[in-house]
């Protein structure tokens, strides 16, 4: 948990340390006995021949860490997996990105990685969505699909050659995000489920979990419509003078500042940590901007430790 | 003792030792402090500012420039462009406007003096860029050269009417001429188009930039401390002034217009 | 800065014109301010202000030094601003430099007043030790070390407490007839003066994007302003300094309506503030 920067009083400060020991206790206890920092030998048996993997090196005879975090083994390979990681991106990932610049026939987008990943324009449908070969024409005319700065949510493709990813957003789900924000969390916090595209239907808001740990919660966009460009254009220059409802609008700042309050304790974000979260806040009357606030901070943690504690009881009963 | 002086031969200095000029300069800053009729060091009132030349055309180099003399103020502005960004590759769909305001090293009484004011550049940049129509020059760039040749007073403001005359004189597509005047507040009286003596002492001061036919003010900074009503009427009476100063530039560039056309 | 797209913008100003911004605060609401004194123990006095992402902090050092001709009863304050890398990675080397001198010259204009010296929140001639011969001269430094945005009203608040924390030592002065009349000093380690900061402005910006105007915007919220303007206000409800900043040009008559709202919204700031100055003064104590 990164260092918070709330003014906690006396209490509150009592009451957030006795939940994170709560909540560390109940952490599955191997987790914490495989720690190790750089340099630390890695107890191995040495008759077996251990492959070392990511974060080891030979050392004297010695297998010793050259990362800090915690040692893994699958069968021969003992490697060291750090707990707070940049993402790392695999193959079918669903991701949240920017747009930073347009170059030939692709587009290149900023997605917290190490290097730009890129989107092809064979890779994204056309807006009138024949399915044809990309001519000039259409090279030309790729500022109208994306421009820079736009957040496009897109699909991991492949890896290229030298380490950046090779995006698609074929599908009609993929493509611009429009009316709504995007928040940053650190990566290892979105583990990678099922189901990372959720709508909420009972406040009628878009929730987009990227697994490079960019979140978009946005104003609901009906999937299925087959606009073109031109339409686009039009509807656009519309809206301007209406913006997002009221009451959608305060949904979507509800979970924002869910979702933010979450990840500044270190919890992993899931879809129904985060609606829990934002109900809690409407149940206690917890005002949307108090949400950033110390006392809902201490709150959340509390409650977090004790439904863990609850699940664990459950588990343990359920296995009697 | 001056008279002796005198009849060898050698250069006299001024009649006054600096200590007898401190003590008038004194009294005159206390007079203009309580009386609102005293006349001002140069004979003006305090709500006369000082006569305007301005013309056209200095440098034959730039797209377009001016030349400005306000009393011991004089300044001359050069404009180029539009030109090629040096930052083509960021794709923009307005153009960038540069500005850059420097002193010569003679134009204060203390050489390099001038050196210190940095921040007008940033200053000029701002009271342009709200009447500079930046999105019909897309991927290029303006840029706004300013040389103060002698400083005497009222330097930024007489600096942003200049580069107005300029920009139009280069054929740079805006909103509406933009013209500066600042005013000083000494004691109870507010003095307009302050000389440097003048702004040395004050207690404050405010400087507006206007546009006058639009009427929108595009740039304000205000020092020291003021009440709400002193406010109100300084900001009002540094508008009338820039309406009168938005005459005369428009005159100059119908002559300048004249001129060409025949 | 980041860039934002189409939809974020519209969705930024849709939040501003229904009074419920992003991160849940009404238009004339701050973030939570955050305050600690004393964090630099070599200087006279400092401070650390956070509002939200917002991190500066401010140290005020004093040195012994000769008053200027020009005003001989006089000491000298001098206010500098330097942004740090660790903000924004374009602020290295030379990147920073405009914004940094925009910085200083803002708060150089709301605290130190006319040149005359009338209504500088600091009153210089405090500072004298000797008439003409010797004075303090204060050196005040802001550090930026987190931009999100309203870096002028964190810089403000930083230099208001870190002046509350300031204590400049006594000097006991000896004319010694054996150094020439050159008068020495003795700087005493214990006694200090404390500054008196009730008539230190803060600043206040307000931020107008579309019809509306916001106080404390993050940096998300000025990319899509038209114009702000920054009103330096102090517990008497008198102006000390404005400045606008912006593009756009205003109406006269939208200004002078921006100035009410900055005094009303001041008045609360000014208040938050030295309640924080004084628990910091009290745990301090402790």
């Amino acid at each position: 948990m990164r260092d918070l920067h709330l003014p906690l009083n006396q209490t509150q400060r009592v009451r957030l340390e006795a939940a994170l020991h709560e909540l560390q206790t109940l952490a599955p206890a191997a987790a914490s006995a495989a720690a190790v920092t750089v340099a630390d030998t890695i107890p191995v048996n040495h008759e077996d021949n251990i492959l070392k993997g990511h974060g080891t090196t030979d050392q004297d005879g010695e297998v010793v860490a050259t990362l800090c975090g915690v040692v893994e083994r699958v069968n021969k390979l003992v490697y060291v997996r750090t707990l707070r990681a940049r993402y790392k991106p695999e193959v079918g990932d669903i991701i949240v990105g920017r747009v930073i610049e347009i170059a030939p026939k692709r587009w290149r987008l900023e997605i917290n990685f190490s290097q730009d990943a890129v989107l092809m324009l064979s890779s994204m449908n056309l807006p009138d969505g024949i399915q044809r070969r990309r001519t000039a024409v259409d090279e030309l005319n790729m500022r109208s699909i994306f421009e820079e700065n736009d957040v496009v949510c897109a699909e991991v493709r492949g890896f290229q050659h030298d380490g950046s990813l090779h995006l698609q957003a074929r599908s009609q789900k993929y493509g611009k995000l429009k009316r709504g924000q995007l928040l940053t969390v650190p990566p290892y916090l979105v583990k990678r489920r099922k189901q990372h595209f959720h709508h909420l239907e009972q406040y009628d808001v878009d929730l987009i979990l990227g697994c490079n740990g960019f979140i978009w919660v946005g104003e609901h966009v009906v999937v299925n419509e087959i606009t073109t460009f031109n339409e686009d254009q039009e509807k656009l220059s519309a809206e301007v003078e209406t913006f997002t409802p009221m009451e959608t609008r305060k949904h979507i700042c509800r979970l924002a500042n869910a979702a933010r309050v979450l990840s500044a304790l270190g919890f992993t974000l899931t879809i129904e940590l985060i609606i829990q979260t934002a109900e809690a806040s409407l149940s206690s009357n917890v005002k949307i901007n108090d949400m950033l606030g110390a006392e809902f901070y201490v709150q959340t943690a509390e409650t977090e430790a004790k439904r863990r504690a609850d699940l664990l009881g459950r588990k343990k009963g359920g296995a009697r | 003792m001056s008279a002796a002086a005198a009849a060898s031969g050698t250069y006299t200095p001024a009649a006054e030792a600096g200590g007898k000029r401190r003590e008038k300069r004194e009294e005159l800053r206390r007079h203009l402090a309580e009386d609102a009729d005293w006349p001002r060091a140069d004979g003006r009132s305090i709500h006369d500012c000082r006569p305007a030349f301005m013309q056209t055309g200095p440098t034959t180099a730039a797209s377009g420039s001016a030349y400005a003399e306000f009393g011991k103020t004089k300044v001359i502005v050069s404009v180029f462009g539009p030109r090629e960004s040096k930052k083509a590759m960021l794709y923009s769909d307005t153009g960038r406007l540069n500005c850059s305001v420097s002193y010569t090293t003679f134009a204060t009484g203390i050489r390099g003096q001038g050196l210190e004011n940095k921040e007008y550049s940033g200053m000029l940049h701002k009271a342009l860029e709200g009447a500079v129509m930046l999105h019909t020059f897309p991927k290029t760039t303006v840029d706004v050269f300013a040389l103060v040749l002698e400083s005497g007073g009222s330097d930024l403001p007489i600096i942003i009417s200049c580069a107005s005359l300029a920009l139009a004189d280069a054929g740079i597509m805006m909103y509406d001429l933009v013209t500066s005047v600042s005013v000083s507040c000494l004691g109870k009286n507010v003095i307009i188009d302050p000389t440097s003596d003048e702004e040395a002492w004050q207690d404050g001061g405010l400087m507006v930039s206007y546009m006058p036919t639009r009427r929108e003010i595009t740039q304000l900074t205000l020092t020291g401390e003021w009440s709400d009503g002193k406010i109100t009427n300084a900001v009002e009476l540094c508008m009338d002034a820039c309406g009168k100063l938005c005459e005369i530039l428009r005159e100059r560039l119908k002559d300048t217009a004249v001129l060409e056309s025949e | 800065m980041v860039g934002l797209s189409e939809g974020e913008k519209h969705f930024i100003r849709g939040g501003i014109a229904q009074d419920l911004r992003a991160d849940g605060r009404t238009r004339l609401q701050f973030r939570a301010v955050t305050v600690e004194t004393g964090i630099i123990p070599q200087a006279n006095g400092s401070a650390r202000v956070r509002m939200g992402a917002t991190e500066v902090i401010a140290s005020v050092k004093a040195e012994l030094g000769k008053p200027t001709i020009l005003h001989p009863g006089k000491g000298k304050v001098s206010i500098y601003v330097d942004c740090s890398p660790t903000a924004a990675p374009m602020f290295e080397g030379r990147g920073s430099e405009e914004l940094s001198a925009e910085l200083s010259v803002a708060l150089q204009r709301c605290l130190l007043g006319g040149k005359s010296g009338a209504g500088a929140a600091i009153d210089l001639s405090s500072l004298i030790v000797i008439e003409g011969k010797a004075c303090w001269d204060l050196y005040i430094d802001g550090l930026v070390v987190s931009s999100d945005g309203n870096l002028l009203d964190a810089l403000a608040a930083a230099i208001k407490v870190a002046l509350s924390d300031t204590g400049i030592p006594k000097v006991n002065v000896s004319l010694n007839a054996e150094t020439d009349g050159e008068p020495e000093f003795d700087i005493s380690d214990e006694d200090f003066l404390q500054f008196d900061t009730s008539s230190v402005p803060v600043i206040v910006t307000l931020t107008k994007v579309g019809k509306h105007y916001i106080v404390d915007a993050t940096s998300e919220e000025e990319s899509q302003m038209s114009s702000a303007v920054s009103v330096s206000v102090n517990r008497l409800g008198q102006i000390c300094g404005m400045t606008k900043r912006g593009g756009a040009g205003l109406d006269p008559s939208v200004i002078f309506d921006m100035i009410s709202v900055a005094k009303h919204v001041s008045q609360r700031f000014i208040s938050l503030l030295d309640s924080e100055i004084a628990a910091a003064e009290a745990a301090d104590a402790e």
